[in-house]
């Protein structure tokens, strides 16, 4: 097998070969596809990779095949807002989210990889009192796990975020806001090349431009799964295809209760930084950050009906300049340089569906909804454990699939209702 | 913004509509068991292509409508009224 | 200020808009400038012989003018308080203080320009290879990386002066003013058809505006049959943003006075793209040298301002554009010392510089040639942005050189111009003529047959990159190494490119230099342009302000016709929902003691209120509520609440019966639009056959609920033709009459509060009229108006829940107590089955009445009650009752919990943990009912 020779990235890395001109090695290989591997996943995007990662570096499964029908991160993961946080409103949703930003904070030693993981603090503003309610909820479900989380009055929003208008006279008053200071955001990309590279390197093989037709089964487990180029066997198939899920779990003949709202974003033009925290509102349906480029990353809530058409919408940019405006008045000479729109698996429960299905071998790791991006490395590690024992880890094990069919949703609508 | 021709007020902007979702049909409560029952809340068939959907014109005539709309190119190609005439107007 | 001479302006040309009598002074960077009215910023920088007018993003390299245009990326400055303004097309405007952004300490002596010695380090994505550890330092070095930032500054402060939109129904919709655009709208305008001609520039004639003096003519005669035609509306300085499905059209007009774009919204039954061609630039070593200039750049700067760009220039071109740039420095007395054409084998290896600007250009036959202009003509992008926006994939022409757009164009979107080819003025006038009336046959009957003249661009040299590095994306400092180096390492897709190294990702979006990424992509990966494929062009096609997308919000507020009388009567204001209502009058607490002893009234319009007429509406109140309806008697009222399929509450509230087939609901307030949603889509896709019509009344009456022991005594005073004694009025009953003199009243014996009390709605006209002849007649028994607090304080004191705070998103009926209300035994309603399934299973939280053991102590509302760890419910609602006095609770709790009786941990939101015991009955006041009974 052909293996990717890991260069080690660093400043001196940097600096000798800024002095000798020579080129750095490929951050993956492109290789041919083989005809059978031990787990193949669809999807490369931060659920597909970081589980082929970890099932090569915690379970020694190396014969592993990440096939996309893109490029890697060309799903949400490449589209993300890229906010990381885990105040969530339930006690599992709470636990998993937190495994997963832990996991990020040491995430670039551990790829090698600089994936710009900056805890900026985030911000969820309430503008009624019944919104107050919810974050202060959140805010003691939080605590009660140890996450650092605390409901902060107007006063030292404004300390955090001096643009913004906190006076009382406005359509949306701030009345307080829901404070997390682990929480921030990430570049993306970095995250991806970053799980692709390490994986790689362990010999695990990514294959763009590879879309899978057809999910191929044979008494009730499945066998392999087709594609562009030619037909690939496995004893293991796991599903990551995010805003796709149904489309993948069709062929296989499962149904999944998902449903694929496109979502946007949009990005002005760079200013000098003047916004370090994330800020969310949830009644104005608008969430904002400054990169580190200095543009303002915007994210709403999903389009109102069910798409997989990525075009962007006008109404979106109108919606949220107006809201965002409301909130910080001052910016409204800043220009909107470019939006654009991805697709979110949103399940009914807003949390995400992981595990086995009625088809043995067939895996899901799906339903990431407007959030699934932070959950990356958490459920890269439950599934890859998953997949190489055949048992569900209990972190995971309130995202079932049955439990839809039994009536034991796992409801984040109060906190994930909001985009990312 | 798509435009959705309303069978009673004609095209109007998608901003004036409630989307609802795919049609479903709801099974006898008398005789559901819990499986056909959280099909019936939950599974939708999320296909890519043509879908026959329903929407609420909210913010015009107030009625429900039945379109088919294409979730790639959200392209309508049909749009029906729903039920009898009646109702508020 | 660096190479700041006299002014270059030279003799009056023929297509100048330069006003010569008008002088204009402005500031740049601190120094005082003279230009004239119709000059840009570019243009009067340039005549006043400013040469370095901005520094590059990442290796704050010295920049001059390049492209000339408004994508120029060069020329971006603060102007005031506006960021990121486009020098090149924003004119001067008297007293204008213009600045360079992004330089420290300034222009000239720029501390950023060390990252040029650095550069070799700093390839592109280099941050993604280094400060990995340790892992505590990134802030440190990401708070250096912030320092880089490009562009300019905000204000912390300041107001969003609301810009209208408005909306716009043409027939045809001609972005781009040039030639083309203008015989597209022409005739299609002859044709018949509504035109809307949308124009970035600050006036129609495009490339003709810097042209000969019979391309000049051309420009003036289409002008003005533009102008006199009627049925043609033409903006200029405003740009066509966008296009969404469709044909939903974002125009952005600019330079309004006040404010500084509106947004137009266009629903245009067909659009023609004719926004002509964008000059590319060339790649090579010191190709962004100030003192490079696009061909165009020099044909604006010399024909459209008279300004000289340079004194010795030398000019390198693969067509025609370089040649007349020639011709026009030439004019105006620039001294063109060499033209090398690479259609006769010249070729361009260098540009070489002193003192940071150009001096010299080495040529591939050896020779170097020293100037301080060298004008750059290497070939042309079709900016197939909207027609991309329309779902078209441009193809790579091979012959022309760029990407055109491809066959599959949507059938309501037509292209002419510069986009579709090349040729003389004649063929182009004849293509957009023929598309304009194409558009306007599919914008009205449908049915196109008029057939557009062939069109496509001529053959042009493949000139996108030379022998040498040089600048790719000049506003992200990409160089063509840091594309070979990336793809080399494997970022080798456009995507994964264009992610990597930011190139095409800056403020000009991919207009100048996608093509050049592309193909210095494509030879590093040995591919053809065409196998290497082009980026997605994203919305919009030039930035947009937030002003201008914001425009004026319309999220109405709802007011009470009382409102007034609150306001003026020392009434709080609180935001619920779409509705302002008062919160208190001054004393929650005392407002509650008043309406326990004596009378209190409440305005509650905002309650939802619905008409419900017809043979069947028993049947959907059967529906769509858990309890039985059935046996409902005309003049009665009952409670109900409205579950979900999923058997989760989602709403109460009661319904009266008001004669034989009329019923009158009421909801939350917050529910009210969701429930007669709800309503209307049981009745229209479920039963259509049922008889009920549904009018929603809302805002139709004023509501206002008087509470309180000597209610009735009050009521009275105002109510001759109803008997409201508790015989012939008992509660959960209603009445129509007349109230105050106001007819049509409707008096129910309901209340949240707990007490005797009566809950009228009023005509809305006569609410505020009704109310103060209540606080009149009241004032004997010392009334008191109460607000929302008083009012949740005392339904707490009362037991009553709210929905959505005592339950949430998966609180299902059995959970909330009310068990005696769920008839499990009606044939179906609406979560029946769920319903059932939590009865037999007995699952889900409970709602339980919950009194602190120290009764000062008020757990902070959604405290979590916490047994070993696991929460095991949480407190809803919780107040201090000073009926009582004590602390009262609502929460809810694992069903183990709900037992009279039990004593329950309470976290408090500082840890604390307090005990708090598990009451019998929701109410901790009046539980049978006796008062409401009185
Ligand atoms: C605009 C936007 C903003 C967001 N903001 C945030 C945020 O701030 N924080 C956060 O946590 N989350 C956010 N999300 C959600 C997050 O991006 C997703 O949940 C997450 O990226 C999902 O990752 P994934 O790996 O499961 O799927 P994806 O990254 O979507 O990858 C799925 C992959 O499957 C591939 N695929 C599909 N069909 C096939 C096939 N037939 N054959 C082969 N391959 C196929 C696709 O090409 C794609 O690459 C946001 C999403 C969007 C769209
Ligand atoms: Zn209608």
């Amino acid at each position: 097998m052909s293996r990717n020779k890991p260069v080690k990235y660093s400043a001196l890395g940097l600096f000798k070969r800024g002095l000798s001109g020579k080129e750095w090695p490929r951050v993956w290989r492109d290789v041919d596809l083989k005809k059978t591997y031990d787990v193949v996943i669809i999807g490369a995007g931060v659920h597909g990779l970081s589980t082929a990662y970890y099932l090569a570096k915690n379970h020694g499964v190396k014969n592993v095949a990440v096939v996309d029908r893109a490029y890697v991160g060309g799903g949400g993961s490449g589209r993300n807002t890229a906010i990381l946080r885990s105040n969530y409103l339930t006690p599992e949703g709470v636990r998993f989210y937190d495994r997963s930003v832990d996991l990020y904070r040491h995430l670039a030693a551990d790829l090698n990889f600089n994936v710009m993981f900056a805890p900026r603090g985030h911000l969820t503003l309430a503008h009624n009192d019944g919104a107050l309610r919810t974050m202060r909820w959140r805010a003691e479900v939080n605590k009660v796990q140890g996450i650092d989380s605390e409901v902060i009055g107007p006063e030292e929003i404004k300390k955090l975020v001096p643009y913004m208008d906190v006076s009382d006279d406005t359509r949306y008053p701030i009345l307080g806001a829901l404070y997390h200071p682990p929480g921030g955001i990430i570049r993306h990309d970095a995250v991806n090349w970053g799980y692709a590279r390490a994986a790689d390197a362990m010999g695990v093989e990514i294959h763009q431009k590879t879309e899978v037709l057809g999910i191929n089964t044979a008494g009730g487990k499945v066998t392999g799964v087709r594609t562009n180029r030619g037909d690939v066997s496995a004893p293991i198939v796991i599903n990551c295809t995010a805003g796709w899920a149904t489309l993948i779990a069709d062929m296989a003949g499962v149904k999944l209760p998902i449903i694929t709202h496109p979502l946007q974003a949009a990005v002005t033009e760079p200013v000098q930084m003047f916004l370090s925290s994330v800020v969310v509102s949830g009644s104005l349906h608008v969430y904002v950050s400054q990169t580190d480029r200095g543009e303002l990353v915007f994210g709403a809530s999903t389009d109102p009906y069910a798409a997989y058409s990525m075009r962007s919408s006008l109404e979106f940019t109108e919606e949220l300049a107006g809201h965002v405006l409301e909130l910080m008045p001052s910016i409204s000479k800043m220009r909107v340089l470019r939006q654009w729109s991805g697709l979110c698996d949103i399940t009914p429960d807003f949390s995400p569906i992981m595990g086995f299905t009625e088809v043995e071998g067939f895996l899901v790791d799906v339903g990431w909804g407007t959030y699934g991006f932070k959950a990356g490395p958490a459920s890269g590690e439950a599934m890859a454990q998953l997949a190489a024992t055949n048992k569900t880890p209990e972190i995971i094990s309130a995202f079932d699939l049955a439990r839809f069919e039994e009536g034991r949703l796992a409801s984040e609508r109060g906190a994930a209702a909001v985009g990312h | 913004m798509i435009l959705i021709p309303c069978p009673n007020c004609g095209p109007r902007n998608s901003s004036e509509f409630t989307y609802e979702g795919e049609n479903k049909e709801r099974p006898n409560a008398a005789t559901v068991t819990k499986a056909q029952w959280r099909n019936y809340l939950y599974l939708k068939n999320n296909p890519l292509g043509w879908t026959t959907e329903t929407w609420y014109h909210s913010s015009g005539c107030k009625k429900f409508l039945v379109a088919e709309r294409h979730t790639m190119t959200n392209e309508i190609r049909s749009t029906k009224a729903l039920g009898q005439q009646g109702g508020a107007s | 200020m660096s190479g700041a001479q006299g002014s270059s302006r030279g003799a009056q040309r023929l297509g100048e808009v330069v006003d010569r009598n008008r002088t204009i002074t402005f500031t740049f960077n601190g120094k005082k400038y003279k230009g004239l009215e119709g000059d840009t910023i570019i243009s009067a920088l340039t005549a006043n012989g400013v040469k370095i007018v901005s520094r590059s993003w990442k290796y704050h390299r010295r920049r001059g003018v390049m492209s000339g245009n408004y994508h120029d990326p060069n020329c971006h400055f603060q102007v005031n308080d506006e960021p990121n303004v486009r020098g090149a097309h924003r004119r001067l405007e008297e007293g204008m203080v213009v600045s360079t952004q992004n330089v420290s300490p300034s222009l000239k002596f720029d501390i950023g320009a060390v990252n040029q010695k650095l550069s070799r380090f700093l390839t592109a994505g280099f941050y993604y290879k280094t400060f990995i550890k340790p892992e505590r330092l990134w802030p440190t070095y990401e708070k250096v990386l912030q320092r880089f930032a490009g562009g300019g500054k905000v204000a912390a402060t300041g107001h969003h002066v609301p810009a209208d939109k408005r909306y716009a129904h043409p027939d045809v919709l001609v972005a781009g003013g040039g030639p083309s655009g203008m015989s597209a709208a022409l005739s299609a305008a002859d044709a018949g058809s509504n035109v809307l001609l949308v124009e970035e520039e600050y006036e129609l004639g495009g490339f003709l505006r810097w042209g000969t003096a019979d391309e000049l003519a051309v420009a003036q005669s289409l002008r003005e049959k533009v102008a006199a035609h009627p049925k043609i509306t033409t903006l200029t300085n405003a740009v066509v943003a966008g296009r969404y499905d469709q044909n939903w059209v974002s125009v952005i007009e600019r330079g309004l006075p006040v404010v500084m774009e509106s947004l137009i919204k266009v629903r245009t039954a067909t659009l023609v793209a004719a926004p002509g061609l964008i000059e590319r630039p060339y790649v090579f070593e010191g190709n962004d040298l100030p003192g490079v200039m696009l061909s165009t750049a020099v044909l604006r700067l010399v024909n459209l301002y008279a300004v000289k760009p340079g004194e010795r220039a030398v000019v390198f071109t693969g067509n025609d554009s370089g040649i007349a740039a020639a011709e026009a420095l030439r004019g105006i007395g620039v001294d063109v010392v060499q033209v090398v054409d690479a259609r006769h084998g010249g070729g361009l290896v260098r540009a070489t510089s002193s003192r940071g600007v150009l001096s010299g250009v080495e040529l591939s036959d050896g020779s170097k040639v020293l100037c301080d202009l060298l004008v750059v003509a290497a070939g042309w992008t079709a900016p197939t942005t909207l027609l991309n926006l329309s779902g078209n994939h441009p193809v790579f022409d091979e012959a022309g050189a760029r990407f055109v757009p491809g066959p599959d164009l949507d059938d309501t979107v037509f292209a002419t111009g510069g986009l579709v080819g090349d040729g003389t003025i004649d063929e182009i006038l004849a293509h957009g003529a023929a598309v304009g009336r194409q558009a306007s046959e599919r914008a009205t009957n449908g049915s196109v047959t008029t057939v557009a003249p062939a069109f496509s661009p001529d053959p042009h040299l493949p000139l996108f990159f030379g022998t040498t590095k040089g600048i790719v994306d000049f506003s992200e400092d990409v160089s063509s190494k840091d594309l070979l180096t990336a793809a080399h390492e494997g970022y080798n897709s456009v995507e994964l490119l264009k992610r990597y190294t930011t190139a095409t990702m800056g403020p000009a979006q991919g207009k100048l230099e996608t093509i050049n990424t592309v193909a210095v992509l494509a030879s590093a990966n040995g591919e053809s342009i065409e196998e290497t494929g082009t980026t997605v062009w994203r919305p919009p096609y030039v930035p947009i302000t937030l002003g201008a997308l914001a425009g004026r919000s319309y999220e109405p507020v709802r007011y009470s016709p009382m409102q007034a009388w609150h306001e003026s009567h020392g009434g709080i204001n609180i935001v619920a929902g779409q509705w302002m209502r008062p919160e208190h009058y001054g004393d929650a607490a005392k407002e509650v003691s008043t309406v326990r002893s004596g009378v209190g009234i409440i305005d509650v319009t905002p309650l939802g209120k619905f008409e419900l007429k017809g043979t069947d509406v028993t049947k959907l109140l059967n529906l769509v509520y858990v309890n039985k309806w059935s046996k409902l008697e005309v003049g009665a009222v009952r409670y109900g609440v409205m579950c979900g399929e999923d058997g989760v509450i989602f709403d109460d509230g009661v319904t009266g019966h008001l004669s034989e087939d009329r019923y009158f609901m009421s909801t939350t307030s917050s529910g009210a639009a969701g429930v007669y949603a709800h309503l209307e889509s049981w009745l229209q896709t479920g039963f259509p056959e049922w008889d009920v019509t549904i009018t929603n009344v809302t805002s139709a009456y004023a509501s206002i609920n008087i509470a309180g022991p000597q209610s009735r005594e009050l009521l009275s005073k105002l109510v001759s033709d109803v008997d409201l004694s508790n015989e012939a009025f008992p509660y959960m009953n209603l009445r129509t009459g007349t109230i105050a003199g106001v007819p049509g009243c409707h008096m129910w014996r309901i209340g949240f509060t707990g007490e005797l009390s009566f809950e009228i709605h009023v005509p809305a006209g006569f609410g505020a009229y009704v109310w103060e002849t209540l606080m009149e007649h009241g004032a004997d028994f010392g009334i008191t108006p109460f607000g929302l607090e008083a009012q949740r304080i005392m339904r707490l004191e009362k037991g009553h829940f709210i929905v959505g705070q005592d339950t949430d998103g998966v609180t299902q009926g059995f959970s909330a107590g009310i068990d005696w209300l769920i008839k499990l035994d009606k044939d179906d309603f609406i979560g029946k089955p769920e319903l059932q399934w939590q009865h037999d299973s007995g699952a889900g939280f409970r709602l339980v009445g919950i009194h602190p053991n120290d009764p000062k102590q008020v757990p902070t509302e959604a405290s979590q009650i916490v047994i070993d760890g696991i929460i095991q419910g949480r407190i809803t609602s919780s107040r201090f009752s000073p009926t009582l006095n004590r602390s009262i609770c609502l929460g809810l709790v694992v069903p183990a919990l709900a037992v009279a009786g039990t004593v329950v941990p309470i976290r408090l939101p500082n840890g604390t943990i307090i005990q708090g015991t598990v009451m019998e009955h929701h109410a901790s006041y009046d539980h049978e009912g006796a008062k409401l009974r009185g």
